[in-house]
């Protein structure tokens, strides 16, 4: 469950999802859930050219199993508190936003 | 080289030795011909990781030459 | 919110039926129960049925959508209804195929999809839905099939010597050139 605790903490912020067929797409997000399925709003395709069809998208649902990457504003990760939270093996850590 | 005296050889497992990585930089081979160097900072026991700092490696074949490195380096 | 818990319960009870706008989401958070132990006296959490499967696909129920599936087919339709794993189900569907610079539609119908060959679902803009780039060109079906074809052995013959020689340097290929997107 830390992953899912720590995308929840990252709502509302923008990131950037590299998924496992190159194409990336940036957006903010809005949801996550158990599976780290994600949902993103108001996205903005990196290299549109090469995938017209997402040109008229706004938001998202993404499936989890096919994301390879989840790029993050570094000054919203609190990696002190994630590397406890790992070590521990169990979430009995409070994320202070 | 790792010393286990922490976790007893009873109750140790695999991935208790990626533990020992944390905050440290390490060396991460993927799928897909891709390498990651960067500081481990989470994982589960899926093997999801969140990495700072990372450095990527994309290796790509060119149509002549027999291989070609090509380094992308992205912040994270 | 300004404080955000890690010590949630998991919400992994098992979810209703597709269509749950008649009682999502308070009522079915209380026939499912919590699946884990609540935390005691934890500083305040967003509610968790935020954070379903459910929640997220409710949104996007009865609006047309742009579907795309793990072997990079496009479709366009209604979603009609789903479970928790993103099996869907398509209404009105068109797929719309892509080669060069061309383009063209083929209605399908009805379509239920199993989730795990979805990549993603994208909300259409209804305001911005006929704004092909203006470099695509509308084709006859046939048409862009045949260039799609010869575009996609041209591709697996490349991808084939790629895998082999990185294969021999120790490198696993990510998916059998399946997801081309």
């Amino acid at each position: 469950m830390l992953f899912f605790s720590f995308f929840k903490t990252l709502t509302n912020q923008t990131v950037t999802i590299e998924l496992k067929n190159d194409i990336r797409i940036r957006g903010t997000l809005k949801s996550v859930d158990q599976y780290l399925n994600i949902k993103l709003d108001d996205i903005e395709v990196l290299d549109l050219v090469k995938y017209p069809h997402l040109s008229s998208v706004k938001n998202m649902f993404i499936r989890g199993s096919v994301v390879r990457y989840v790029m993050l504003p570094r000054s919203e990760v609190d990696v002190g508190l994630l590397e406890d939270a790992t070590r521990r093996g169990k979430l009995r850590i409070v994320f202070l936003i | 080289m790792a010393d286990i005296e922490d976790s007893g050889p009873s109750g140790s497992e695999p991935l208790d030795l990626v533990r020992l990585s944390l905050d440290e930089t390490v060396f991460v081979k993927l799928r897909g011909d891709r390498e990651l160097k960067g500081r481990l900072h989470a994982y589960d026991s899926h093997c999801n990781l969140v990495l700072g700092d990372v450095e990527e490696t994309i290796y790509v074949v060119e149509e002549d030459e027999n291989e070609e490195e090509i380094v992308r380096v992205r912040d994270s | 919110m300004d404080r955000l818990s890690l010590n949630e319960s998991p919400a992994n009870a098992p979810q209703r039926s597709p269509r749950p706008q008649n009682q999502f989401p308070q009522q079915a958070q209380n026939a499912l129960g919590p699946a884990g132990p609540q935390p005691t006296g934890g500083p305040p959490q967003l509610p968790p049925q935020m954070f379903t499967t459910a929640a997220q696909l409710l949104d996007l129920t009865d609006k047309k959508l742009v579907l795309i599936l793990r072997d990079g087919r496009k479709l366009i339709g209604v979603l009609r209804s789903w479970d928790q794993f993103a099996n869907l189900v398509f209404q009105e569907t068109v797929e719309r195929i892509y080669a060069g610079q061309l383009y063209a539609d083929v209605p399908r119908g009805i379509f239920i999809v199993r989730g795990e060959n979805v990549l993603l679902l994208g909300e259409v803009d209804l305001d911005r839905e006929d704004d092909i780039p203006p470099t695509l060109t509308k084709a006859p079906f046939e048409e862009v099939f045949e260039l799609k074809k010869k575009e996609e052995d041209k591709r697996k013959k490349g991808d084939k010597k790629r895998y082999d020689e990185l294969q021999a340097l120790g490198f696993e290929p990510e998916h059998s050139g399946e997801i081309l997107f």
